[in-house]
């Protein structure tokens, strides 16, 4: 199970997106009751917008820009258990244990702005219930690089076996986290997101549906059985992708296309300048 | 006509207000407000037409005998799954295994139809307006499958009985399946099947049906299994 939700404005501008993403996973809540959370792309910062889990719950700060990798272990030495959740310009990632109508009143999900968003409620099968489980992922040492999933990767053993020997930490035992390592390692080598989600599909076994973003990209991938539900919606605002068209319904306004993607699809969008979106629709912040 | 609305009513609460106007002798009923919710209309066991104005979610019409079902929106995975007489009409794109394991009536998808459908058909029909997904036809056992467009690759694959027509491009047929021609007498059949659905396909369709290689497992057909699977 799992939901995941994906929600782009067609508009090169900052538009409201709390709300259809906190729509969307409240309509998938029964595929996940254990954690929610959400990624969105808001207003580029001079530094760099830091998530952090500490002792005093998920707290947010803007640090001076440095490397990020680095940054966040600076910041995780401070104090023992802390965890940097994300880091970017642009991305922010808040999440917890608990249902997805949770979020709103522990971090007012419904006032978030931004050029698009992911979200996740999380059913756990093989892996801890807390904070660091619970999903978006951010890719570590990557900045703006988030992923939801649903299904299993089911090489993620031999995966971070490998990864592991040069080096790469990892700070869960969910098999998801493979997603944002494996995708950080194809932007490092000089691929596009959508060139790293094209290799991802053919170098990731199991059943899976997943979404990925950066501050200028934002796609979906299936694996090459079509073992996992993902549907892809558009209305004239946004293009809208969930794992069940309950969730397209609730973000998308009638009429809308919705249609389940393919074996092995793979599909990004481009965000921001360079995007095919006029630059500020109606329903769009000034 | 009667109408049910789905606004501000439980899956359930919808399915037993159908049911309730069906044992009532209601034999036309529309739905209203579907909004994508899964397992509407499954088991209906009579002779009732249900209109349903929107999108539905997982299994719509499942299960169902003697029933017609006409969704007007697209649909999740597993419509009409199991049905044993009547038909469902897709008005949209379906999601996966549309018409798994039906055992007879007519599912009819007017727009694409995702992976695997008609997945271990044991009899009935199932016609795609557009193109069908990754496997469809998958280990089916009976029926016939009419497919207007293209078939994504995998079709028919392992299939043990059954027949399926394409009008559109075979990416790659599945596994122990032989493909010809159709023959001017099953064109005949096909053009009238798709002009009772109010459909239009393309001039000429290809056939599909089981080599039966994998039927039953001999040592010296050891690689065509090791491909199979």
């Amino acid at each position: 199970m799992c939901g995941i939700v994906g929600y782009l404005v067609k508009a090169d501008a900052t538009c409201a997106l709390g709300g259809p993403l906190l729509a969307m996973l409240g309509a998938l809540a029964l595929r996940g009751p254990d954690s929610a959370g959400v990624a969105v792309w808001g207003r580029a910062t001079a530094g760099l917008k830091v998530r952090v889990k500490t002792s005093a719950g998920l707290i947010g700060f803007e640090a001076p820009s440095g490397e990020p990798g680095e940054l966040a272990l600076q910041i995780e030495a401070r104090e023992p258990g802390a965890e940097v959740v994300s880091m970017g310009r642009r991305l922010e990632i808040v999440k917890q244990v608990g249902r997805p109508e949770d979020l709103e009143m522990a971090f007012g999900v419904s006032g978030l702005t931004g050029t698009h968003g992911l979200g996740h409620t999380r059913l756990s099968t093989e892996s801890r219930i807390d904070l660091s489980h619970s999903q978006p992922f951010w890719a570590r040492g990557t900045p703006d690089l988030a992923v939801v999933h649903n299904g299993h990767i089911t090489n993620y053993h031999r995966l971070r076996r490998l990864y592991e020997q040069d080096g790469t930490r990892f700070y869960t035992e969910n098999d998801s986290e493979i997603i944002g390592i494996y995708l950080a390692r194809q932007l490092g080598e000089g691929a596009s997101l959508e060139e790293a989600m094209e290799s991802s599909v053919k170098e990731l076994d199991g059943s899976f549906s997943y979404l990925a973003a950066t501050a200028d990209t934002f796609g979906f991938a299936k694996d090459p059985f079509c073992l996992k539900p993902l549907l892809v919606g558009e209305d004239a605002v946004a293009i809208a992708v969930a794992n069940e068209e309950v969730a397209l319904h609730a973000a998308l306004s009638s009429p809308y296309t919705a249609r389940e993607a393919g074996a092995g699809a793979v599909t990004a969008w481009k965000v921001g300048p360079g995007s095919e979106w006029p630059a500020a629709p109606g329903p769009c912040l000034p | 006509m009667t109408v049910v609305d789905c606004a501000g009513l439980t899956v359930r609460e919808i399915n037993q207000a159908l049911r309730r106007l069906i044992d009532a002798g209601e034999r036309e009923i529309t739905v209203r407000h579907p909004a994508a919710r899964h397992n509407l209309a499954v088991a209906i066991l009579r002779d009732v037409s249900i209109s349903i104005e929107g999108p539905v979610g997982y299994y719509c019409g499942g299960m169902s005998d003697g029933a017609h079902i006409e969704i007007h929106g697209s649909t999740g995975w597993g419509v009409a799954e199991g049905l044993l007489s009547g038909t469902v009409v897709v008005d949209g794109h379906a999601g996966n295994a549309a018409a798994a394991s039906i055992r007879g009536g007519e599912v009819v998808v007017r727009g694409d139809a995702a992976a695997r459908a008609g997945v271990a058909m044991k009899g009935g029909l199932l016609v795609i307006g557009g193109s069908a997904g990754y496997m469809t036809g998958f280990m089916m056992q009976r029926g016939i499958i009419v497919i207007c467009g293209d078939a994504a690759e995998g079709i028919a694959d392992s299939m043990y009985e059954g027949v399926v027509y394409i009008g559109g491009v075979i990416a790659e047929p599945g596994s122990d399946t032989v493909v010809s021609d159709a023959s001017a007498e099953e064109h005949t059949e096909i053009g009238a099947t798709l002009t009772r659905h109010g459909l239009k396909g393309p001039d000429t369709f290809r056939k599909i049906v089981s080599g039966r290689k994998l039927w039953n497992y001999h040592r010296s057909e050891r690689e065509l299994w090791k491909t199979a699977f």
